[in-house]
């Protein structure tokens, strides 16, 4: 493993830890999905096989730690897949673009996530895609992206 | 090379829908399996991220209690501060009831509404006009002592004016009756307005600090034994009468229930109302002179010698003193004490009285000073010779008359 990959590992853990230390706290209606973030960040430095794997292992510990029927293991699996593969077909190195990148997989997790949990049906299940979720990944786009420019070093992303 | 990306495309995708398969899998599981697998995941691998969680929910409950916490203590804080406002009123009205019980007839209560306006520190409008009984002239008073005198009077309500007007006289006498004279504003700068002067006492009648002066009941408008104020300075003496600084009973800033006395009631006399006042401020007064003298008969005699004080049979509580207004060494303690009669005194009680001494000139000065920080900066006394009478001269020893009735001074 060079040293590279070694500060990229570092930089998953942290955003790991923060999920689960900093997201509490805060509990906003809006809340940061870190983990998410770290999973982004991760897949797009690893091949789309791989990077499945990864969501898939995230995901099986996200519901480990939540009641629910483990619908984050299949919505990140898919994201995990989805994004390495994007990145792999178009890639780019600007802010903008990793905002959208951040907001399209937040987005896409929620929306896979509540389909397959179906906990929440009908004109909430609609208010929540529409209105709540959008409001998420903004949130999560954004934190991704002060993460991104906290840990440049770190993750050696060219952003500009 | 392609070939081997193919490969790899293909493997990546297989690897995909392994793992989309396991997700779909897991997510199929049934309550009862998913629950363990769960379970053990939290027990093992997961122990970490879940004593996070933990943490940070235990943290986030602890910022929520200290918040509510926080809300608590302000609202006990609050409601302290509200008590000791109620507090300082039910202390107000108990005295206001004090006095009215006191009284027993020939009164009219009445809420005293300061001025708003800057400056105008000399009136005070009262709540009871003459549908309730109030006359012009009448004495207006408070629990502590005299307030000032009603000026004019409309049907329901009235303004009197207080003692910091520059018109204001009483006629006055030591609680002891050992000196007589007018009292009225001292009209110096700053916040000695806020005091009194005793003017026109003679030059033979000298009077302690500490001596509580009261009304005498001379001219008619104020009756007698209302207290004024008490003793505090000796200003400069002009040719044969003496002049003297006073505290006065009542700060017109603390004034805001009053009883505003009936002529027939004023007529009647008070004396009795204030008698315990008077009577204490007596006592403490000769407390006073009393380690004075010993204090300086013991700094007079020798060291280590004892020194023998004079007693005189001064009475403590009630009665004035009007034979001994002069007496060279009044005895603190009170008659029919072991004290009475001639006492030795050593030079350690010496000490102990001149220790208790300091300590009562040192709250008086504290009294003082209290008055005189109180007082408002504005200094600018405003002479309002349209609005009352003036007072005949300090001699006369007459406090205001009744002459017509002066003209309102409402703005």
């Amino acid at each position: 493993m060079t040293w590279r990959s070694l500060r990229a590992v570092f930089a998953f853990v942290i955003l790991v830890v923060l999920h689960y230390t900093l997201r509490p706290v805060l509990e906003w209606r809006t809340s940061i999905d870190f983990l998410l973030i770290a999973l982004l960040l991760a897949s797009v430095r690893m091949r789309p096989g791989a990077a499945a794997v990864l969501g898939f292992a995230m995901g099986l510990v996200a519901d480990s730690l939540s009641v629910g029927a483990f619908g984050a293991t299949l919505a990140m699996t898919v994201v995990g897949f989805s994004a390495s593969w994007l990145r792999a077909v178009v890639f780019a190195e600007n802010l903008v673009l990793h905002a959208a990148f951040f907001f399209a997989g937040k987005w896409l997790f929620d929306i896979i996530f509540l389909l397959v949990e179906r906990r929440v049906k009908g004109l909430d299940l609609v208010f929540q895609l529409l209105i709540w979720s959008p409001l998420t990944a903004i949130v999560t786009a954004l934190a991704g992206l002060l993460a991104l420019i906290v840990m440049r070093p770190m993750l050696d992303a060219r952003t500009g | 090379m392609a070939r081997a990306s193919r490969l790899d495309s293909r493997f990546d995708t297989a690897l995909f829908a392994a793992c989309l398969f396991l997700a779909i899998v897991v997510h199929g599981l049934p309550d009862r399996l998913r629950e363990p697998l769960a379970r053990g995941m939290r027990q093992t691998v997961l122990v970490p991220l879940v004593a996070l969680q933990h943490n940070a929910g235990l943290s986030r409950a602890a910022w929520l209690s200290h918040e509510s916490i926080a809300r608590a203590e302000d609202s006990v804080s609050l409601q302290g501060m509200r008590n000791l406002a109620l507090e300082s009123e039910n202390e107000r009205l108990r005295r206001v009831l004090g006095l009215g019980g006191k009284l027993r007839w020939g009164f009219v209560p009445a809420e005293a509404l300061h001025s708003g306006a800057v400056g105008d520190d000399y009136t005070l409008t009262l709540s009871a006009g003459a549908t309730s009984g109030v006359r012009p002239f009448s004495p207006v008073v408070a629990p502590d002592g005299l307030v000032g005198m009603v000026q004019t009077v409309d049907p329901r309500m009235s303004i009197a004016i207080i003692w910091t007007h520059p018109d204001f006289r009483v006629s006055a006498r030591a609680a002891d009756r050992s000196a007589f004279g007018i009292v009225q504003a001292h009209q110096g700068s700053g916040s000695d307005r806020y005091l009194l002067e005793l003017r026109g006492v003679p030059v033979r009648n000298q009077i302690r600090k500490g001596t509580l002066i009261v009304s005498s009941g001379l001219g008619g408008v104020y009756p007698e034994g209302i207290p004024i104020g008490t003793i505090v300075d000796t200003l400069r003496s002009d040719g044969y009468a003496r002049k003297y600084l006073l505290r006065p009973s009542v700060m017109p800033s603390d004034v805001l229930s009053v009883m505003v006395l009936q002529p027939q009631r004023a007529a009647g006399g008070v004396e009795p109302v204030w008698a315990t006042t008077v009577a204490a401020a007596d006592s403490v007064a000769r407390a006073a002179a009393a380690a004075d003298s010993m204090a300086a008969a013991r700094a007079a005699g020798a060291p280590g010698r004892p020194i023998v004080a004079e007693q005189s049979a001064v009475p403590t509580a009630g009665v004035p003193n009007a034979t001994a207004p002069n007496a060279t060494a009044p005895n603190a303690a009170p008659p029919g004490s072991a004290a009475a009669g001639a006492v030795i005194v050593n030079p350690d009680s010496a000490a102990a009285a001149a220790r208790a001494r300091a300590l009562r000139r040192a709250r008086r000065d504290s009294l003082h000073a209290d008055s005189l920080r109180r007082a408002p900066r504005d200094s600018t006394p405003r002479a309002r010779a349209d609005s009352v009478h003036r007072a005949p001269s300090d001699s006369a020893r007459r406090d205001t008359a009744r002459p017509a009735p002066p003209s309102p001074t409402r703005r």
